[in-house]
């Protein structure tokens, strides 16, 4: 490693700093991206293309590079496809170049390149098809890619902040500080985002002066002047999505993720001032390192004082190549020419363009005009170009080792096609801009295909005030900034030199996706001409340079081959995000655990406390069982359920949903959201009732309870809750609209331990004392009385979803902790969901695979329920034919017809002759009352009877079970228990 | 000359790089409309070309023409994800969905073009012991019919697919999956143009920019159809124009089963090849997300409805974060890669999840619509079916299923049990 | 579409409201209410709930291929 000389540029810091490219330590400036700190130490060649492997170097300075993308880091905690150009080196950083093996220079797949027409586009359609693509596709797969895919990430969540603004302004160039200033000066609340680590734009090194000072003094007192009106200022931070009022904004700083946030801003107006991207021409090998696009070499030089070549020619179609060639002339650097592809006369129309000319020509710099560089010359980096008179056709070899290019600029404007923004084309510059934008939505500046700065910053100054002003924001008569900068290009248009039509598969347009001149005229040959048909069939502009150096020229050539206007070809609608964003970026915050938010019931620390494992239901997390009642879910569950049975248990349903439904008509209103009435049940008294769906399914089921005359509170399942609330809220607000009935989610309000068992009177009356005893004694089946506990509401239910004697205490939650622990002080054990379930299928209660949407009430043995004829939601359509065919399933119970093998939940019930499914097993559970698997099932009605022998067929799981149909009631079917 | 593409093959390709420029000829060819017609296929998405090609090569009708208000598969065809399964619930749907399923295995050298069929398997996720007896509901259904299924376990999660660590710590543990071994991805845009040209070379006229803009009807038989280009007499009309279903209801006065919703998809840069499967998981009280990894590199991600009638195809940013979301939830190290591109495609969602293959309204013509999300992965058997139908006049018993009657018999084709409501989960 | 204008709390995020479905005509049995339905690609009548607001529910005339909203409707208030 050789000490390189101290650079010096306006992003430059003296301090040195090492990293690593390829296995090989180099060295770099603080300040210093990749690419320039690479390309200053001799190394040009930074990527591989990703179809032909062709090596290539830097193309562009900015999120448009389509090549120059490297691995940061070690493998397996890699970041692929990071832009060269825009990563800010850090000590110590790990690079390395992409796709290709064994190494950079050389790599086994560009053979690939050889086969240049046979690869052409759709080249794949066409062959691999025998015996099959399966044969071929891993070895492809093999070469697909860029860089390495991240085997782990050790980046923490990304903050995401919301922010609030009258008008954003997207990008801090000329245009945009200018929109700024004149919005802020208005009294509008401006937020700035700005790309890049500085603002300034172009100014940066563009020959300017605005209002009598340099344009870099002019960027600074404007920044201040920004700051003193509260306009706050996002660097490093792209505008990436959202259109309407709502922006999302992504910080990246350094160009690599790791420090990055998102905004999420709300504003009224939105100035789009992004600038525009610089685009190349196409020639003959014009992606050999060394050719680079004229800005690119102007920001490096500018900011790292770094080019790779000393002799470069320059290749353009306007007026602003001269003035660059002035200012690398004066950096040091010895042009050897100016390649114009218009005539003398044009460059003759602008002063300073004449002036520039001039100490060009003095300096000793061929200047050519009507002259296009066919091709360039070199292997691995440029050593020559071919350059041709457009009339004479005289053709002569320059020496160089940099080709600089320039075909013009393509305002970036994604933004503004979003949410009916229309595009035009204006020929005179060969830029599409977005017109008609949406009210409170603009563009200024390269952004809207103004490129002169003394006509930008008026226009943007004007743009601006008008803005405000139908925001509601009055401007004292504002005073545009006044400058001069670069000539105005006056440029005309130019895409591709001329060359043989064979020659056209090295005139590449894409640079990544490797789409040249060749592949358009093969795409249009084949039928493809459409530009969205030619983008699928070439892959014209899909990679993550989202062909922003590409797509204006492939229409240009495109609008050659056919013989009709740019415009009419137009460019492929833009997507979303404008710049490619992380998706852990993208995911915010919501990642890990933060995912999405867990629900708590109050009791649940003491179930973790307890040995109770919990499982996720919907949001909530539930204990399935306690590890103190068995090792395994299956054998605590049994153990808990058979205590249930012969003592007693308690289990935390805190989770079922409640809805207070409040008003003189609530009942009548209730009436019509269920099969059966509310308005029948007596104060103090509860009914288990359920809903249908508008389409006479089934939806939920659950207890109403009555408090007073005009007071219920009807409980949902947990799973169901939100939707319940919803769908009562529908239809109060559509039919009952106007009417008494008020709905309050009191889901959060009441906790709820539901105790069940022979003995579970007893201890409710020991914990609750002598106050509640004779009212608890007094309660009947779904009677349920109130008052309090521990300071806290209570509500003593019996209702029993276990078959025994059971009570669900409804209490508040502060009190929730002490009632549970005062009943297991009695020595009441908990019991999990899954034993809830054993529970709940031994008695034939529905559990929610039995409320799957897909069951009527007659298929869940309800019908007598629709005979009673209350008219309510979703009863019209149960009379629909196939509802009561003979194939329309009925819910039974089932057991082994051995009385001892086991069936599981999923299996498909089939005759013991066939395997065409009549029905399936909805619930399956081991009973220890019955010590023996039993279950629920859904048959055909004409297999739905009783001791009817069916197969349960679970081939993926290797069951095979006779098993029996039964009643849907395995355990105490006349009920004794629950009213003992 | 031949204007006819020519056959395609390796031999051919080193011919066309010896002939130079002129060997390759359009896949299909721009004829002019003609003024009439047997059948007018409305729509050249997938189902209307493949349709097409099926009544030109099984049932020899001469005179076809698709017509296409904007370009060869600018549709769904050309916006899903690529998946293709047949892995559905209902005997209705899994039988016809593994009729596509073969069907995908052999497109390629039928039509002569490479659809890039790669059975790479489809992995359902469960994330909580309580979906287990629905995908083995699902699954078993599915060996007994003679399709395969196989349900995993954690521990045979974790050896099969090592790449999603179904052990590690998640806001929804992995808790089992559902995989079906010879579903995978088929390159979208290949199956349209495909069947174009392969429609086309069997003599059926493409016409693209053609917008129908009526029906024109006598005596309660539809005559022809209005377009942009004028009048084109019709013996039989099939609509098959996927998110526009609902328009063909407006300009026939019928009210059909069906609301329009947007569907998005994304894709990142491309990276090494790492994930050689697809996977799908649902995320309660979240979303879903699905995601695979093309032959380019990229991650093809997409995920639930944006939620609301549209045709606007651009995607909502907050569903696009809720798929991403999901995605860094199932491969966290994917953190840092980049997506590139959204984009959007508009759903015809019927009220019970399940396509409709039918006659609309008149005798002589036809519906095949109600895609929902899965009109992709049908496209071979939707095409070879409903040309049976438009044939014919009678229904194949592949498709009996898929009547707009079943609406008011009752015979709903509802997989998830979501009811007449398209967005919910 | 990225905001709606809730009549009662003003310009929120569409991630606050949710669509419930597009209406049925007016005189539609209970059929054709559930299943049919008209789907015009510039008018759309639909029911939204703010449901992550104050769940007010919500009568939208939209134009579904631009997300304009035409007119919005509280509903619950009639008397």
């Amino acid at each position: 490693m050789k000490a390189a000389i101290k650079r010096v540029g306006t992003r430059l810091s003296d301090k040195t700093i090492q990293f690593f490219f390829d296995g090989r330590v180099y060295q770099a400036q603080v300040g210093d991206t990749a690419a320039s700190a690479l390309l200053a130490q001799g190394v040009n060649a930074l990527g591989r293309s990703i179809k032909y492997r062709r090596l290539r170097g830097l193309l562009a300075v900015g999120p448009e590079e389509p090549n120059a993308l490297l691995t940061v880091g070690l493998s397996p905690m890699v970041i692929p496809n990071v832009s060269a150009p825009q990563l800010q080196l850090r000590e110590g950083l790990v690079l390395k170049s992409q796709n290709r093996w064994p190494s950079l220079r050389w790599d086994v797949a560009s053979l690939l390149q050889l086969g240049g027409g046979f690869f052409g586009a759709g080249f794949y359609y066409k062959t691999f098809m025998w015996p099959s693509w399966r044969t071929y596709e891993p070895l492809i797969r093999r070469l697909a890619g860029l860089g390495e895919a991240p085997g782990a990430s050790d980046a923490t969540a990304v903050s995401v902040e919301y922010l609030r603004c009258d008008v954003l302004v997207a990008g801090g160039g000329a245009a945009g500080l200018t929109a700024a200033l004149v919005a802020a000066q208005s009294g509008a609340r401006v937020l700035l985002v700005e790309r890049e680590p500085v603002i300034g734009g172009e100014l940066e090194f563009e020959s300017a002066v605005i209002d009598g000072q340099p344009a870099a003094t002019w960027v600074a007192t404007t920044q201040k002047t920004l700051e003193s009106l509260g306009v706050r200022t996002l660097t490093d931070t792209t505008l990436v999505g959202g259109s309407e009022g709502v922006y999302i904004a992504h910080r990246e700083p350094g160009g690599l993720a790791g420090h990055n946030g998102v905004f999420r801003i709300r504003s009224g107006g939105l100035v789009i001032a992004m600038g525009a991207i610089e685009r190349p021409i196409a020639f003959v090998d014009n992606d050999i390192p060394g050719v680079m696009l004229l800005g690119a070499a102007e920001r490096l030089s500018r900011r790292y004082g770094a080019l790779t070549g000393r002799r470069p020619v320059i290749f353009a179609n306007h007026q602003r190549a001269y003035a660059a060639a002035a200012r690398l002339v004066k950096a040091g650097v010895a042009v050897q020419a100016v390649i114009d592809t218009r005539p003398a006369t044009v460059l003759e129309q602008d002063a300073t363009t004449v002036r520039h000319y001039a100490s060009l020509k003095a300096s000793g710099v061929l200047c050519l005009s009507q002259s296009v560089v066919v091709a360039a010359k070199g292997r691995r980096a440029v050593t020559g170009v071919v350059i041709k008179h457009l009339v004479s056709g005289q053709a002569k070899r320059l020496p160089c080792d940099l080709l600089l290019t320039s075909g013009g600029w393509s305002p970036a404007m994604h933004a503004g096609l979003q949410g009916g923004g229309v595009r035009h084309y204006a020929a005179d510059s060969g830029a599409f801009t977005a017109a008609q934008q949406p009210t409170g939505r603009v563009t200024v500046g390269a952004s809207s295909g103004c490129f002169e700065l003394a006509s930008l910053l008026t226009e943007a100054a004007r743009i601006a005030a008008a803005l405000v002003s139908d925001l509601g924001f009055k401007l004292d008569s504002p005073r545009p900034p006044m400058g001069l900068g670069d000539p105005a290009p006056q440029l005309m248009p130019y895409w591709r030199s001329p060359c043989t039509q064979a020659l056209e598969k090295r005139q590449f347009i894409d640079f990544q996706n490797d789409v040249t001149v060749a592949d358009l005229r093969a795409s249009l040959a084949e039928g493809f001409i459409d530009i969205e048909h030619v983008k699928r069939y070439t892959t014209l502009g899909v990679g993550t340079d989202q062909g922003r150096t590409s797509n204006v020229l492939a229409a240009a050539i495109l609008a050659e081959f056919k013989g009709e206007s740019i415009e009419s070809v137009g460019l492929s609608r833009p997507r979303p995000p404008y710049h490619p964003m992380t998706m852990r970026a993208m995911a915010g915050w919501r990642v890990g655990a933060a995912l999405r938010i867990s629900k708590r019931t109050p009791l649940h620390d003491w179930h973790v406390a307890h040995g109770g494992v919990l499982d996720p239901m919907g949001l909530w997390m539930r204990p399935r069982f306690y590890l103190s009642n068995g090792v395994d879910a299956a054998t605590a569950a049994v153990a808990e359920a058979r205590r249930v049975r012969t003592t007693g248990g308690m289990v935390d349903g805190s989770t079922l949903g409640k809805i207070e439904v409040v008003g003189a008509e609530a009942g009548l209103f209730l009436d019509s959201m269920y099969l059966t009435k509310a308005s029948t049940i007596k104060v103090g008294r509860s009914k288990y009732m359920v809903n249908l769906r508008e389409d006479g399914m089934v939806l939920d089921d659950g207890i109403v309870l009555r408090l007073a005359p005009d007071r219920f509170i009807a409980t949902t399942s947990s799973g169901h809750a939100e939707h319940m609330l919803s769908h009562f809220e529908h239809y109060r607000d559509v039919d009952w609209a106007g009417r008494a009935v008020t709905l309050t989610d009191v889901t959060d309000a009441w906790s709820v331990i539901a105790v069940a068992g022979p003995c579970s009177r007893s201890v409710i009356q020991k914990v609750l004392g002598s106050d509640w005893h004779a009212r608890v004694a007094a309660l009947t089946h779904m009677d349920f009385a109130r008052g309090e506990f521990a300071g806290a509401p209570l509500t003593v239910l019996r209702a029993s979803f276990s078959g025994e004697l059971a009570y669900e205490l409804h209490i508040g939650p502060s009190a929730a902790l002490a009632l549970w622990e005062a009943l297991s002080a009695q020595g009441l054990e908990p019991y999990g969901i899954d034993a809830l379930d054993i529970l709940r299928v031994e008695k034939g209660y529905l559990v929610s695979s039995e409320l799957n949407g897909e069951t009527t009430p007659d298929d869940l043995n309800m019908g007598s329920l629709v005979q009673l004829g209350n008219p309510c939601v979703g009863r019209a359509l149960l009379n629909r034919p196939a509802f009561s065919e003979s194939t329309r399933a009925r819910l039974v119970g089932v057991r082994a017809l051995d009385g001892r093998s086991s069936f599981l939940a999923g299996a498909q019930l089939t005759d013991p002759s066939s395997t065409r499914p009549l029905g399936y097993i909805t619930s399956s559970v081991f009973s220890p009352t019955l010590n023996e698997w039993i279950g629920l099932a859904l048959v055909a009605r004409a297999q739905a009877i009783e001791e009817a022998t069916l197969v349960a067929r679970d081939p993926l799981r290797g069951q095979e079970t006779l098993i029996r149909v039964t009643a849907t009631v395995h355990v105490d079917p006349s009920g004794e228990r629950i009213k003992s | 000359m031949s204007l006819a593409s020519p056959h395609y093959s390796a031999w051919a390709l080193l011919r066309a790089r010896l002939a130079g420029s002129g060997y390759w000829k359009p896949l299909w060819t721009g004829r002019a409309l003609k003024n009439h017609y047997d059948v007018v296929i409305v729509g050249a998405g997938g189902h209307g070309l493949a349709t097409a090609y099926h009544l030109a090569r099984d049932h020899g009708i001469q005179r076809i023409a698709v017509l296409e208000k904007r370009l060869v598969g600018y549709g769904n065809v050309g916006r899903n994800t690529t998946i293709v399964r047949s892995n559905y619930l209902l005997p209705e749907n899994h039988y016809f969905y593994e009729d596509a399923l073969r069907r995908w295995g052999t497109l390629s050298r039928d039509l002569n073009y490479n659809v890039m069929y790669s059975p790479r398997g489809v992995v359902d996720l469960a994330v909580s012991d309580d979906e287990v007896p629905a995908l083995a509901r699902r699954g078993n259904a599915l060996r007994l019919a003679g399709i395969d299924a196989e349900l995993l376990d954690v521990a045979a999660l974790e050896r099969r697919y090592p790449e999603i660590a179904p052990r590690r710590a998640r806001r929804f543990p992995l808790a089992a999956a559902l995989v079906q071994a010879r579903g995978g991805t088929v390159r979208h845009d290949a199956v349209a143009w495909g069947y174009a040209r392969a429609a086309s070379a069997l003599g059926v006229d493409i016409i693209e920019d053609c917008e129908v803009t009526g029906v024109r009807v006598q005596a309660e038989v539809a005559q022809g159809v209005e377009t942009n280009r004028g009048y084109v007499r019709a013996e039989r009309i099939l609509f098959a124009t996927a998110g526009h279903t609902g328009m063909i209801g407006t300009l026939l006065g019928v009210p059909l089963p069906i609301e329009t919703h947007l569907l998005q998809a994304m894709v990142s840069e491309p990276i090494k090849p790492f994930l050689h499967t697809v996977m799908v998981s649902v995320f309660p009280g979240h979303g879903e997300t699905y995601i695979s990894q093309s032959d380019r590199g990229g991650l093809v991600m997409g995920g639930h409805l944006d939620g609301f009638p549209s045709y606007t195809r651009e995607g909502t940013w907050d569903r696009m974060q809720d798929v991403v979301e999901g995605a860094v939830d199932l491969f966290p190290q994917l953190g840092g890669v980049k997506i590139v591109r959204q984009w959007a495609g508009t759903n015809d969602m019927t009220m019970d999840g399940s396509p409709i293959i039918d006659r609309l309204r008149y005798n002589n013509v036809f519906l095949n619509a109600g895609w929902c999300y899965g009109g992709f992965k049908t496209i071979p058997a939707s095409g070879a079916a409903c040309a049976t139908l438009v044939a014919t006049g009678t229904a194949p018993d592949l498709i009996k299923g898929y009547a707009l009657s079943r609406f008011a018999s009752g015979h709903l084709l509802d997989e998830p049990g979501r009811g007449p409501f398209p967005v919910r989960l | 579409m990225t905001v709606l204008s809730c009549p009662f709390c003003g310009v929120r995020e569409l991630s606050e409201f949710e669509f419930h479905k597009t209406l049925p005509n007016a005189g539609d049995d209970p059929l054709s209410a559930t299943y049919f339905r008209i789907n015009r690609v510039d008018d759309s009548q639909e029911y939204w709930q703010h449901v992550r607001g104050c769940r007010a529910w919500l009568q939208v005339r939209r134009n579904p291929s631009t997300g304009q909203v035409l007119e919005m409707i509280l509903l619950g208030t009639r008397t």
